[in-house]
C-alpha cells in the first residue's frame, strides 16, 4: 500500500470548476501533509500551524478547509480507511481460498502501518470520542474494509469452501475488531510482523474454526 | 500523621475525579477542578500524582476491587452449559463497566497512548479477568463440554479483543448495557462452536 499524494483527488464526480478544483488540490495537500506529521509526532504534538506549514499553505488556509484540528485529523484517517479499502479490493485473489485471503490482507495492512505506529495509536484512542457528524463518516468508513471482508468470506461459503452457517457478518465484524486489538501488541510488546502473522493464524483459528469448514 | 493525611487526599482526589471524569468527560475535567471538588489544593494534587492520565490510572484500578468481589460472589454460583457460564462472565463485566460508561470509555481511549507504567494493569491484561475466563474454558473440558487441546489463551485473547470494541457501540449508536450483553452473547456463541465437544 503504496501511499500516493494524489489519491485524495482521485474520484472527482463530475468536471469541476477552476476554483473548486483548487479548493480540492488544497484539500489533498493537506491532508496528506497532516498524515505524515501526525504518523510522525502523534496526535497532541502535531500543530496545525505546522500542518499548515509542511503544506506551504497558511494556517487561515487550513481552517478554510476543516473545523480544526480533530476534524482535519478525522479525514486523514477517514482518507486512510478508503485507501485501505482499495487496497484490498486490488490484492484480492478471486480464486484463492476465502481463509487463506483474509489472513493476507489483514497482513498487507499490518504492513503498511507498522511503520506508522504513531498514527495507528492516535487513530484508535482518537475513535472513542468523536462528534456523530465524524462519527458517521468514520463508521461508513469502516464499514467499506469491514464489508470487503465480510465479501471474501460470502465467496468462501458460496464456493463450499465455508460452512453455510457461518455468521459471515459478526465473524467479520469480530475479526476486524481482533485486527484492531492486535495493535496493542505492536505498542505494547513491540510484537512484529510475523509475530502479527502467527497471532492473527491463530486467532482465525478461533474466529473461523475447522468446523466451519465445509466438510 | 502525615502519610495518613496523604492517603486521605490520594483518597479523596480519586474520588472526585472518578465523579468528574464521568460526569463531565476525561478531556473537560481540569486538575484545578478536581482538586476544587476533592476540596485539596492544586498543588497538593500534583505532590500525589503526575497528571490527569495517571489519576484515570488509579482510578481504574481502584475499581477493580470492586469488580473482583462482584466476580467473587457471582463465579461460585455459575450453573449450566460453559457457553453460558462464559456469557454470564462477560454480562457482570458490562453491568459493571456500564454504570460509569464515560469514565470507561475515556479509559479505554486513553489507553493507546500511555507508555508502560508498571503500576498500571494494562487494558486487556488484566490476570484475574483472564484467568476467570480460562478457568471456565478448562472446567468446561473436564465436563465434557469443551473439546480437549483448545487454545485457551487465544480464545480468551480474542474473546477480550471482541468485548472491549463492543464498547464502541456506544458512541456509535448510543448503545446501552443490555445491547452490548446481547451482542457478546452472539459472538462467543460464534466463538464457542469452535471449540465445544459434539
Amino acid at each position: 500500500m503504496k501511499h500516493s499524494p494524489i489519491r485524495a483527488v482521485a474520484a472527482a464526480p463530475q468536471p469541476l470548476t477552476r476554483r473548486a478544483l483548487a479548493k480540492q488540490l488544497t484539500r489533498a495537500r493537506l491532508l496528506e501533509a497532516a498524515r505524515e506529521m501526525f504518523a510522525d509526532r502523534g496526535y497532541e504534538a502535531a500543530t496545525v500551524r505546522d500542518i499548515a506549514a509542511a503544506a506551504n499553505l497558511s494556517t487561515g488556509a487550513v481552517f478554510a478547509s476543516f473545523a480544526d484540528k480533530a476534524d482535519l485529523f478525522s479525514e486523514v484517517i477517514v482518507a486512510e480507511y478508503e485507501f485501505m479499502h482499495g487496497a484490498m479490493v486490488a490484492a484480492t485473489d478471486e480464486t484463492a481460498p476465502a481463509r487463506a485471503t483474509v489472513l493476507d490482507l489483514l497482513t498487507m495492512a499490518y504492513d503498511s502501518y507498522l511503520t506508522q505506529i504513531r498514527l495507528v495509536q492516535a487513530a484508535l484512542g482518537f475513535c472513542w470520542m468523536r462528534d456523530l457528524l465524524s462519527e458517521q463518516r468514520h463508521v461508513q468508513a469502516v464499514e467499506l474494509v469491514r464489508g470487503h471482508l465480510a465479501s471474501v468470506l460470502q465467496r468462501g461459503v458460496d464456493s463450499g469452501e465455508l460452512s453455510p452457517t457461518l455468521d459471515v457478518k459478526l465473524t467479520s465484524e469480530m475479526l476486524w475488531e481482533t485486527y484492531l486489538s492486535n495493535y496493542r501488541g505492536v505498542i505494547f510488546e513491540g510484537w512484529g510482523r510475523e509475530a502479527l502473522r502467527a497471532r492473527m493464524t491463530s486467532q482465525l483459528d478461533v474466529l473461523i474454526s475447522e468446523r466451519k469448514l465445509a466438510a | 500523621m502525615r502519610e495518613e493525611g496523604k492517603q486521605a487526599t490520594r483518597q479523596r482526589v480519586l474520588a472526585a475525579a472518578r465523579d468528574l471524569f464521568e460526569e463531565i468527560g476525561f478531556e473537560d475535567a481540569t486538575i484545578r477542578m478536581i482538586a476544587q471538588r476533592a476540596g485539596v489544593s492544586v498543588g497538593s494534587v500534583f505532590t500525589t500524582f503526575t497528571g490527569k492520565s495517571e489519576i484515570l490510572s488509579h482510578v481504574m484500578s481502584d475499581r477493580l476491587e470492586g469488580m473482583y468481589a462482584e466476580l467473587d460472589r457471582v463465579v461460585p454460583h455459575l450453573r449450566g452449559h460453559t457457553v453460558d457460564r462464559l456469557r454470564s462472565i462477560m454480562a457482570v463485566h458490562y453491568s459493571i463497566e456500564m454504570r460509569r460508561q464515560r469514565l470507561f470509555v475515556a479509559y479505554v481511549s486513553a489507553s493507546f497512548s500511555w507508555t508502560a507504567d508498571q503500576t498500571v494493569i494494562p487494558l486487556g491484561q488484566n490476570v484475574r479477568f483472564k484467568g476467570v475466563l480460562a478457568d471456565a474454558l478448562i472446567e468446561g473440558v473436564a465436563r465434557g463440554e469443551v473439546r480437549e487441546g483448545v487454545n485457551v489463551d487465544v480464545f480468551v485473547e480474542v474473546l477480550l479483543a471482541c468485548y472491549i470494541w463492543n464498547y464502541r457501540l456506544i458512541s456509535r449508536e448510543g448503545a446501552e448495557t443490555a445491547r452490548l450483553i446481547d451482542l457478546m452473547d452472539r459472538q462467543i456463541g460464534v466463538m464457542f462452536e469452535g471449540v465445544a465437544t459434539r
